[in-house]
């Protein structure tokens, strides 16, 4: 059958449909986007040299024949194979596809079989000279362009008779490079969005990975800072002491404890420290640690706080600090001494005549400053009386609005609740700030701690 | 966040606005960072425009101070807020920085060095 030049055209445009599919195919296989990653086994090199090459060989078996010579694009597959795999992918591609050509015999098979080969070779030296990144869409181009010249003064020079050498180039020479260019635009084309699609993902993946370290990170925190508060309260004769702690989402960093003095006097703690991150959490845990033993067994209470302090700034890096509000309650004696490092000042209500006061005392906040002073007061506790110990989610705590709940709610709430028990109050102040909230979620973590004196056992 | 510059003592003026979050506190920290970087021991926060501050606030502040008094230099604070005064006074803040009503009366106590 002879074919004219346009229909010759035609005819290999519907081949390169057929090569569309087949590129589509091939770039997507685990091998191709391992090699494109420059992940190299010795499964994927084999592989692709075998995918390849049998491409080489559709490429020959699907070409159209024209005086005895095949049009076709045997040399794309050796040629995609070496520029994104290198020279042994594009060699090995060529053998296969160089050595299914020359069986066939003709004219032509040493040119043509020795090109294959030398297409795999240069499209892997190519490779080579980018450092393994794809050269894009026009270099490919070009390089397929320009081997296709190089493929039929192959067959100018060693084909013979010359004279027909001559009218195979002349026929099949522009289809040929034409062809084995545009299916090596749709190859080139196909990769680079490959590896655009790639670089997306790996980008999403990076970002979804740092935000679940920072999720991770804040548990961490929380569990941090739950496993150093009190399991219970104690039980003390003659009062009512009662303590709750809601920790805001993820965060760590409010603390109270309850800290063993004497046989009649026991230390009550409630503390904050600054920032929310697994650095705050374990300035808690160390903040709490040294507080506790500071305190133990030790009646002065300004000093061990203050032992307490030096010790705390002493590892408080880039600002931390710690407020802290402690109180030595002497059971006996009923008599609440205390210091205030920069702690929101606990109310305590008069429980004859309703009057609400602070229990402010001088102080700057754990951890600023070595050396630095605390006031020391002390407090008489009469039966009735009530101490309540909070910390600023409490009085920080936002509705929608950023209206916080304030001071002032508290201290109308213990007035109209006093008359609850301690745990009754607690519930009450929670329950009042949660219905002020409303739809605005916990931003702070929140400590109560109450105190209830009660008849003096005679 | 406005920084200006007083070049004839070389003080920095630091204005944050708004909320000092935990988030608005880290960007504060990291501008100050880059004054420090840059060789400024003189600074002065003017707060008026801030109309709360968390703990992150207050610990950003205080890193500040520790570094600029560690290098003979100082960080003042002026014009601040009831609401932020009330949060410093509990704190004891107001026994560690200078506290001013106005910018002016901060920058003249750095002349005398």
């Amino acid at each position: 059958m002879v074919h004219s030049i346009n229909s010759l055209f035609l005819i290999l445009i519907e081949k390169i449909s057929v090569i569309v599919i087949i590129a589509y195919l091939i770039t997507r296989t685990k091998y191709f986007s391992e090699v494109l990653k420059g992940k190299f086994t010795h499964k994927n090199k084999i592989g692709l040299i075998f995918i390849f090459g049998a491409f080489s060989i559709f490429g020959t078996s699907s070409g159209v024949e024209i005086l005895g010579v095949v049009a076709n694009v045997r040399d794309l597959g050796p040629m995609i194979g070496g520029l994104i795999g290198g020279p042994l992918i594009g060699i090995g591609a060529g053998l296969i596809g160089g050595a299914y050509r020359y069986f066939i015999g003709g004219f032509t098979a040493v040119p043509c079989s020795i090109a294959t080969i030398i297409a795999g070779l240069l499209g892997g030296v190519i490779y080579k000279l980018n450092k393994g990144k794809f050269v894009g869409v026009p270099l490919a181009v070009t390089f397929a362009a320009l081997m296709e010249i190089f493929h039929m003064a192959l067959v100018l020079l060693i084909a013979r008779p010359y004279t027909e050498a001559v009218c195979v180039v002349q026929e099949t020479g522009l289809p040929m490079i034409i062809s084995n260019s545009f299916g090596m635009f749709i190859f080139a084309f196909m990769i680079v969005n490959l590896i655009k699609e790639r670089d997306t993902a790996n980008e999403r993946d990076r970002y979804f990975a740092e935000l679940e370290r920072k999720k991770y990170e804040l548990k961490i925190a929380h569990d941090i800072q739950q496993s150093f508060l009190p399991e219970t309260v104690p039980s003390l004769k003659g009062f009512d002491l009662a303590a709750i702690n809601y920790s805001a989402k993820e965060v760590g960093g409010d603390f109270y404890d309850f800290i063993p003095i004497s046989d009649h006097q026991i230390g009550l703690t409630i503390g904050d420290v600054s920032g929310k991150s697994v650095s705050a959490a374990l300035f808690m845990a160390l903040s709490r640690t040294v507080v506790r033993a500071s305190a133990a067994g030790k009646t002065l209470v300004a000093e061990s706080m203050k032992n307490a302090n030096n010790l705390i700034a002493a590892d408080a890096k880039s600002g931390m600090f710690v407020t802290l509000f402690y109180a030595l309650l002497d059971l006996k004696e009923r008599t609440l001494t205390y210091v205030n490092a920069g702690h929101n000042p606990p109310l305590i209500l008069n429980g004859k005549t309703g009057d609400l006061t602070l229990l402010r005392a001088k102080g700057i906040v754990m951890g600023a400053m070595e050396d630095s002073e605390l006031e020391e007061k002390e407090a008489k506790l009469n039966e009735g009386d009530l101490v309540v110990f909070y910390t600023d989610g409490v009085t920080e705590a936002f509705d929608e609005d950023f209206n916080p709940f304030g001071l002032g709610r508290l201290q109308d709430i213990t007035k109209k609740y006093h008359n609850l028990s301690a745990d009754g109050l607690i519930v009450k102040i929670m329950h009042e700030v949660r219905s002020f909230c409303g739809k605005a979620s916990q931003s702070d973590d929140i400590t109560l701690m109450v105190l209830k004196v009660e008849k003096i056992e005679k | 966040m406005k920084i200006e510059d007083k070049s004839t003592i070389k003080v920095k003026i630091i204005l944050p606005e708004g909320r000092l979050d935990a988030q608005a506190s880290e960007e504060l920290e990291q501008n100050i960072e880059t004054l420090i970087e840059e060789g400024c021991t003189r600074m002065v926060a003017n707060l008026d425009r801030v109309e709360y501050i968390s703990s992150s606030g207050l610990r950003v502040l205080l890193a500040s101070l520790k570094k600029l008094r560690k290098n003979q230099g100082d960080l003042k604070l002026v014009c601040l807020k009831p609401y932020v005064m009330e949060i410093f006074e509990i704190a004891g803040f107001t026994n560690l920085f200078e506290i001013y009503d106005q910018e002016d009366e901060a920058i003249i106590k750095f002349k005398g060095n």
